[in-house]
């Protein structure tokens, strides 16, 4: 269609491309600038090629911050889907019991972050927590779950998941509201039981809700600061030094604009490539169905 | 009468509004005479100077201050660089010691006290002089504020129970740590002797008493050579072979609270932290609190911390006037005193020193006198500019890391010293 004035599509565009321009393409520009750059922000920045690159990689810290993101966010991914998925069909029923736990579960997701950590922290303390408490009370030795390296950041992922399993069971459910009813009765007339109908029924009807489950936990997790700064700042000994977190900490705590842009540009970099797989395996996804 | 907006009146009235929220954001400064003070307390500390500063703002009417909180020293700074940066900075504020040579270099600092009608009074352990690496003459930027030392606090319950005193060796200190850790039969440790934060500043403090010094007086970041190994091979021992020292969870002053609180708790009988948590100790506690100087190795010694106040450059000049008339007011005996009595921190001026001294007061609160004493034994801070970076970005992260990874400490302090060395 060819619009009566060649500037319209333009002008249209111009708000969400001053947006875009202003509040994204424009500091990106910055930050990949300021890589370049050593900066403190209160003396002069000095050119210094590609050595904040060079310092990222050789100090191992890019590699030991891409395994920790990682490794957070497979959990909390993975374990807030199978849990919501879990939730979402044991709670899929009339009743206002199911619609009081419904509401319950989902409770946590609409709590600010902070609230969330410090409430854990509490729950968590290697002492006087509740957790421990109840451990000692079992014969359990309680671990030290926010002070011991090997643990922290697993125990940090699952505040995570305890805090968005609401957000995917409430999407979930949603999908499943969708299932037209009759595709379970008739799967049921052939003799199909209710493990055969999950299989062939249910989760193939499912799969858009858990992509986009899946896609919104990841971005979640990957941007997971505020559960970091309160309960561990980065500790202990690193180990929960996730990437947000890092690039916080190179420019507030260690003054080096430079660095924290170097690992900005990773980090965009890196959300670039798993969306770009993300992408790739959605079509071929959709190109296979298609096939089929 | 009922009168209809079009929608052009709605976006003309939405857009003003606006433009005058953005102005109003933009406006440098208050109104004349006002000034803009970010400090970094919570706790006793917060309301005993916002307490100090309605008493100022009543007092006169020439000049008023407004408080604005900024969470802990770190935050605190951390807005302080964006807000110098952005030239939005408040007209008075303060820092930790180690950082005042890096901003004075970037030269971020006003002077805080051209005719000496500040500073002239002030205790001069805490104050800048003698500070600077390479000091030479240089005008005054920072003014002591809430200035302290580490000192030992201990339970005297369980001290006297058990027949303990304080340790004035580091060999006491096991001792004594290792009588006062109860253990469960499963072997458990239910009660640590002895608790301390994995920081910087007490590890200062061990390299000081082990013989060492951690920036030299040329601003070179030896980080106490043979000292720092020993001092750190100290609390590995403690916190793995001997298993009587509890390190604290978390970082930063999230760690010293920890200490705090598993103190106050009687989980540890004996911490080492700041003598500005005296009386906030004295008053939680739920048994005697006993206070006692940091013991020493081959010689005592520790180092001084706190903030110095700071008048930023890219602060609005017409704050100015308040800020000088209130440090001013904050330097005087009676509210230096007054600060100093009601928190733990050391007086910083002579004659309110020696109010005190002459009044009693020492004799009344001894565990006050425990810093004070302690000065003799204080070294003037090495200011090179990097030391922030050096304490921030070298050494603390790598302390953790021995002491609870139990990284070798010689190969750790290398790496340290490596890292303090690049620009």
């Amino acid at each position: 269609m060819k619009p009566k004035r060649p500037l319209d599509p333009y002008l249209f565009l111009a708000p969400t491309a001053l947006v875009l321009g202003l509040f994204f393409f424009w500091p990106l520009a910055l930050v990949f600038k300021n890589s370049f750059y050593r900066w403190d922000m209160l003396t002069p920045p000095e050119w210094v090629g590609t050595a904040n690159y060079a310092q990222i990689l050789a100090s191992g810290e890019l590699w030991g911050t891409i395994g920790r993101t990682l490794s957070y966010s497979v959990v909390v991914v993975v374990v807030s889907l199978a849990l919501g998925l879990g939730l979402a069909l044991a709670l899929d029923r009339p009743g206002k019991l199911y619609a009081f736990v419904r509401g319950a579960v989902f409770s946590a997701y609409v709590v600010s972050w902070v609230a969330v950590a410090l409430l854990w922290m509490w729950i968590l303390d290697a002492d006087g927590g509740l957790l421990s408490t109840l451990c000692r009370a079992m014969g359990i030795t309680p671990k030290n779950w926010l002070g011991d390296p090997a643990v922290a950041l697993y125990t940090l992922a699952a505040v995570s998941v305890w805090k968005i399993t609401g957000y995917s069971m409430v999407i979930f459910l949603a999908g499943l509201q969708d299932i037209p009813r009759s595709l379970h009765e008739a799967a049921a007339l052939d003799g199909a039981g209710p493990f055969s109908r999950f299989l062939h029924v249910t989760w193939p009807m499912l799969r858009p809700s858990a992509s986009f489950v899946g896609t919104t936990s990841l971005i979640l997790s990957f941007q997971a600061f505020d559960v970091v700064r309160v309960m561990t700042q980065g500790g202990p000994v690193k180990s929960t030094t996730v990437f947000v977190y890092a690039i916080y900490e190179h420019v507030f705590v260690n003054l080096r604009v430079g660095r924290a842009s170097a690992m900005t540009v990773a980090f965009f970099v890196l959300l670039l490539g798993l969306t770009a797989l993300q992408l790739g395996s959605w079509r071929l996804g959709k190109t296979g169905a298609r096939r089929a | 009468m009922s009168v209809r907006l079009g929608r052009r009146d709605a976006l003309l009235t939405l857009a003003s509004s606006f433009a005058a929220l953005a102005g109003a954001g933009c406006a440098r400064g208050g109104k004349d005479g006002e000034a803009s003070l970010w400090f970094a307390y919570g706790g006793t500390n917060r309301e005993v100077l916002l307490s100090l500063v309605d008493r100022f703002n009543a007092e006169q009417t020439t000049y008023r201050i407004k408080a604005i909180y900024q969470g802990d020293y770190f935050e605190a700074l951390a807005k302080l660089r964006t807000a110098i940066a952005a030239r939005a900075a408040p007209a008075l504020t303060h820092v930790v010691g180690e950082v005042v040579p890096y901003l004075a270099q970037a030269g971020t600092l006003l002077p805080v006290d051209e005719a000496n009608h500040v500073t002239g009074d002030i205790v001069p352990a805490l104050g800048q002089t003698g500070c600077f690496v390479r000091g030479g003459e240089r005008p005054i930027v920072c003014a002591p504020f809430n200035r302290s030392t580490p000192i030992a606090y201990y339970n005297r319950a369980i001290f006297d129970e058990l027949g303990l005193h304080p340790p004035t060796t580091w060999k006491e200190l096991e001792s004594v740590a290792r009588a006062a850790t109860v253990r469960a039969n499963d072997g458990t440790v239910t009660r640590h002797g002895f608790a301390c934060p994995i920081d910087w500043w007490f590890w200062v403090a061990l390299v000081g008493q082990a013989g060492g010094t951690v920036v030299e007086n040329d601003g070179a970041p030896s980080l106490g050579g043979e000292a720092g190994v020993r001092a750190l091979e100290f609390w590995q021992r403690l916190v793995h072979e001997e298993r009587t020292m509890k390190p604290p969870p978390g970082r930063d002053y999230n760690a010293w609270q920890a200490t705090n609180t598993d103190f106050l708790a009687g989980r540890v009988a004996m911490i080492w932290t700041s003598t500005a948590f005296l009386k906030y100790l004295e008053t939680n506690a739920k048994f005697p609190v006993g206070a006692a100087p940091l013991p020493g190795d081959v010689r005592k010694s520790v180092p001084t911390g706190g903030t110095m106040f700071v008048i930023p450059a890219a602060s609005a000049e017409r704050e100015r006037p308040a800020a000088h008339a209130f440090l001013q007011w904050m330097m005087l005996p009676r509210q230096a005193n007054e600060w100093a009595t009601r928190t733990g921190y050391l007086p910083v001026s002579q004659k309110g020193l020696a109010e005190l001294e002459a009044s009693g007061y020492y004799d009344a609160h001894p565990n006050d006198r425990v810093a004070l004493d302690q000065l003799k034994d204080a070294f003037a801070w090495p200011w090179a500019p990097s030391l922030f970076r050096i304490q921030r970005e070298a050494v603390q992260p790598r302390l953790e890391e021995a002491v609870l990874a139990r990284r070798d400490a010689r190969a750790t302090l290398d790496e340290a010293r490596r890292a303090a060395r690049e620009p």
